[in-house]
């Protein structure tokens, strides 16, 4: 009995994996979604910056870009079929909550503070990074290291 | 008949020098004109360059020109998005990071361009989303020159180089 039980949950899982990654697989317009994952981890960036410069008062910004930002995903998702944009838009609200908690703790000037807003906001832009193909993923943290994207050539003279 | 010689040579002289002064009055001034054309810019050059849609990244990142040409650069900004303005400074080689922070400093009214920096070689005025701007400058002597967005944060990640090439 308990087997039976386990083998259908078990399946039951397997399957739903299988229709994510088929739905994500056929996705529309993939370009564009890897387009709006690349700005949000590129604000991601930003912010990370602002903080390591304690620059709070910049933070808000930053949040208002992310905010503003977002519907470049929202876009690329817009005409996939309503499970899995559901899916996307109910991750992509907790990441936009999670980024607005950043600005909410900027006003502290405490560093500990918003490390932790920081912290929970790069956590749930890699559960809504999970959602898509590994190709188009934009992990927070990976998109452009300061003076470093000049597609492997010399960084500017400067450094 | 000496004497007639004596006048001859007097007045010849006397032509030479005025051919002389008169050469002169020419070669003086055509003298500095041949120098204030060689100071000229010597080409009309126009380099276009844009965000890279919403990423801060500037779209092409490395551009082109000869010395001393008379540059006029177009920025145009082209998010969708992100209603953050941006613009293009550029820099003496090895001060990028350094106008970032004074850019900062500056604060927004400025444009975030520190206004009289002798780092800073030509800049744009802040351009918002959809919109472009322009700059007129002299290419500056042969070398790699950083540019920058100074908008505060996207210095660090949305800059490029402009190679300037001996004519």
């Amino acid at each position: 009995m308990f087997r039976t039980r386990s083998s259908l949950v078990i399946t039951g899982l397997l399957a739903s994996l299988f229709a994510a990654a088929a739905l994500a697989a056929d996705l529309q317009s993939p370009d564009t979604v890897k387009m709006g994952l690349h700005i949000l981890a590129g604000v991601y960036g930003d912010m990370d910056r602002k903080l390591a410069a304690e620059q709070y008062d910049r933070l808000p910004h930053e949040n208002q870009e992310f905010q503003e930002g977002s519907g470049a995903l929202r876009d690329a998702v817009a005409h996939e079929p309503a499970a899995f944009k559901g899916k996307v838009e109910a991750d992509l609200k907790e990441t936009l909550a999670a980024a607005q908690k950043v600005a909410d703790t900027s006003k502290t000037h405490d560093k500990t503070q918003v490390s932790a807003a920081l912290a929970a906001l790069a956590s749930s832009m890699k559960t809504l990074n999970a959602l898509f193909p590994e190709a188009l993923r934009a992990e927070p943290g990976t998109v452009d290291p300061p003076w470093m994207q000049h597609g492997g050539k010399a960084p500017p003279p400067n450094k | 008949m000496m004497k007639g010689r004596a006048l001859k040579v007097a007045v010849s002289a006397q032509c030479a020098s005025r051919r002389t002064v008169l050469l002169a009055a020419f070669a003086i001034p055509f003298g500095y004109s041949v120098k204030a054309l060689s100071a000229a810019p010597k080409k009309q050059v126009q380099l276009d360059i844009a965000s890279d849609g919403d990423l801060l990244a500037f779209k092409p990142d490395q551009l082109t020109c000869p010395t001393r040409a008379a540059v006029h650069l177009t920025f145009t900004h082209t998010g969708k998005y992100i209603t953050q303005d941006h613009n293009w400074v550029l820099t003496v080689p090895g001060a990028a990071e350094a106008v970032a922070q004074a850019a900062m400093a500056a604060e927004e009214h400025s444009g975030w361009t520190p206004r009289g920096d002798k780092r800073v070689l030509a800049a744009t005025p802040p351009c918002g989303k959809g919109q472009h701007v322009s700059v007129d400058f002299t290419a500056p002597a042969p070398g790699d020159y950083p540019f920058l967005c100074t908008t505060p944060g996207h210095g660090a990640v949305m800059h490029g180089i402009l190679h300037v090439t001996p004519n």
